[in-house]
């Protein structure tokens, strides 16, 4: 296992995602083929003067600075999972470890 | 003009597909009032083109196939979306899809895994499975997926249908929700070359919505074309490695024959960085959606999956029962890319090679090739259940697809026969901004070639 339980663990709570227990060993066993899959990379010597290849245009357009409308056929009341007053309601903060 | 009450028909006589998931009812009341108000005058008026539930629509829900956006109903509509039906055509529901465009079989979606069309045991494909099942099963002459690694012509492929994918910047991604926002691009299915040509025409174009669309002019459509005389056509020997499927390779010979009676010049060129193509796009994009799904936190849309106490907990709590396996697994390999201490050995190595591959098709361009000529899937369709244990597997099917989108070139898939009653697809990879020589010589191709033949 090229990626540890503690590792995919840790990743997981930066991402914000919890992972029921019995899920645990088939992810943990899935990352690592993943891992050590893309890891044939570092088999390439690395070329560090080569400039990224980003496809698209050249430069950023950058379009006039003006307030244009939104355009939407409604607001969040419809679709967020709890909205008043104009703010998105969530819980408490509580502790961030 | 197509009859709404007709198109609704169809679409609903190909349920048992599972490729449609916008219910019978919503369907025929909004195809009637779509129906009454298209524009007479529209190139596609009358045209009923489904779309895959990743692209935002005002009439019907946006899912992307996951749970975590069940009901979602966006407030506004893909910029896509807004120019078919300015053109006339008629939206016809959402196609189910692989949960976020991330999977190669359309088995990946909360909403259950979309049917072969010649064989309920096979899979259609994906992520587009949906579109291209639909398209493959006459419900439609059109559909609308998105690529992101070849999620438009490795199902059109499998399904016997045309798939096209334009190059990056061609059509706008305005209400496309983002997977990987460096390789997304919005793709077209269609029963002919002619179809989905046509309806890329329409949806292509600049926006000023969008900034990584392009400034241009809407696409063009060639005429069809005499002969191939003139063009040279490229074929790539890292796509024809001795383990090819040897009905894809003959089927592949029978369409390089005929390119020449057209008059075509072949020649064999090589795209050496080919080999590293899957494991740099399994870096890049895993890494692109782990920014691009931190949005969904059960706070702005979707459901909220309760039971927590505190804000983080709702975070967790949301996204770890809102999203499926596959998502969830391409988020954490996307996290750990991404973090410190392994960003140098992954992300930046991938972003290297990713140079290298577009490299590899300007050397091939620069030396007077046109186009390029491949499989588009090194196999037909695959059995269902057949790779979900095993993700590698899975990925290897995107192998000959992935690097057009890498290199950010327009690429299609075309039928070019079948085996044991399954089509097999061949690929044509065009220069940036040049999908008009792709079409010209697909429309000559699509021609002469014995599609639905056994090879």
């Amino acid at each position: 296992m090229s990626v540890s339980r503690e590792e995919v663990l840790r990743i997981a709570q930066l991402a914000e995602l919890d992972v029921e227990e019995e899920a645990w060993p088939d992810l943990v066993a899935q990352m690592s083929r993943i891992i050590d899959y893309v890891a044939q990379l570092s088999a390439v010597p690395a070329n560090g003067g080569l400039r990224p290849f980003v496809p698209g245009p050249d430069a950023i357009r950058f379009r006039v600075d003006e307030v244009t409308p939104s355009g939407l056929a409604f607001g969040p009341d419809e679709f967020a999972p709890d909205f008043k007053e104009g703010f998105f309601v969530v819980p408490k903060l509580g502790q961030f470890e | 003009m197509s009859d709404a009450k007709a198109v609704a028909d169809r679409l609903v006589k190909a349920k048992r597909l599972n490729a449609l998931l916008t219910p019978p009812k919503d369907l025929r009341k909004s195809l009637n009032a779509q129906a009454a108000a298209a524009r007479p005058t529209g190139v596609l008026y009358g045209m009923p083109v489904a779309v895959k539930d990743n692209i935002c629509t005002l009439e019907f829900t946006t899912t992307c196939g996951s749970r975590i956006l069940e009901g979602y109903r966006s407030p506004y509509e893909a910029t896509a979306v807004v120019k078919l039906k300015a053109a006339g055509a008629l939206i016809a529901g959402k196609t189910n899809c692989d949960e976020f465009a991330m999977g190669s079989s359309t088995e990946h979606s909360a909403y259950g895994r979309v049917l072969h069309p010649l064989d309920k045991t096979r899979v259609p494909g994906g992520s587009s499975g949906g579109s291209a099942a639909l398209v493959a099963a006459g419900a439609v002459p059109a559909a609308l997926g998105s690529e992101t690694g070849g999620s438009v012509r490795q199902p059109a492929a499998f399904c016997g249908v045309v798939g096209m994918k334009p190059t990056y910047g061609r059509v706008s991604r305005y209400g496309l929700v983002a997977f990987g926002s460096s390789l997304d691009q919005i793709g077209v299915f269609g029963r002919s070359v002619h179809d989905a040509a046509r309806v890329l025409s329409v949806i292509s174009g600049r926006d000023p919505r969008d900034s990584t669309c392009e400034d241009r002019d809407p696409l063009r459509l060639p005429t069809v074309p005499e002969s191939l005389q003139g063009f040279v056509i490229g074929l790539p020997r890292e796509y024809f490695p001795p383990e090819l499927d040897p009905a894809v390779r003959r089927a592949c010979d029978g369409a390089i024959r005929l390119m020449k009676e057209l008059g075509a010049a072949v020649r064999e060129v090589s795209l050496p960085h080919t080999p590293y193509a899957v494991p740099t796009y399994y870096v890049i994009a895993p890494a692109e959606a782990s920014s691009n799904l931190a949005r969904y936190d059960g706070v702005r849309y979707g459901p909220r999956f309760d039971g927590a106490v505190d804000l983080r907990g709702l975070y967790r709590a949301t996204r770890g029962q809102g999203f499926g396996p596959e998502v969830r697994r391409r988020i954490l390999v996307g996290t750990y890319v991404l973090s410190s201490g392994y960003y140098d050995a992954y992300y930046k190595r991938a972003q290297q090679m990713r140079a290298l591959i577009a490299q590899d098709f300007r050397n091939v361009f620069d030396r007077g090739v046109d186009l390029l000529f491949t499989p588009t899937v090194p196999s037909p369709a695959f059995k269902a259940g057949e790779k979900l244990s095993d993700p590698i597997a899975m990925y290897m099917s995107d192998i000959f697809t992935v690097t057009a989108n890498l290199a950010g070139l327009p690429a299609m898939s075309l039928p070019i026969g079948r085996i044991k009653g399954l089509p097999i697809g061949g690929q044509l990879i065009g220069q940036a901004f040049l999908e008009d020589e792709m079409i010209e010589a697909a429309y000559a191709l699509e021609r002469v070639v014995p599609a639905t033949d056994e090879v």
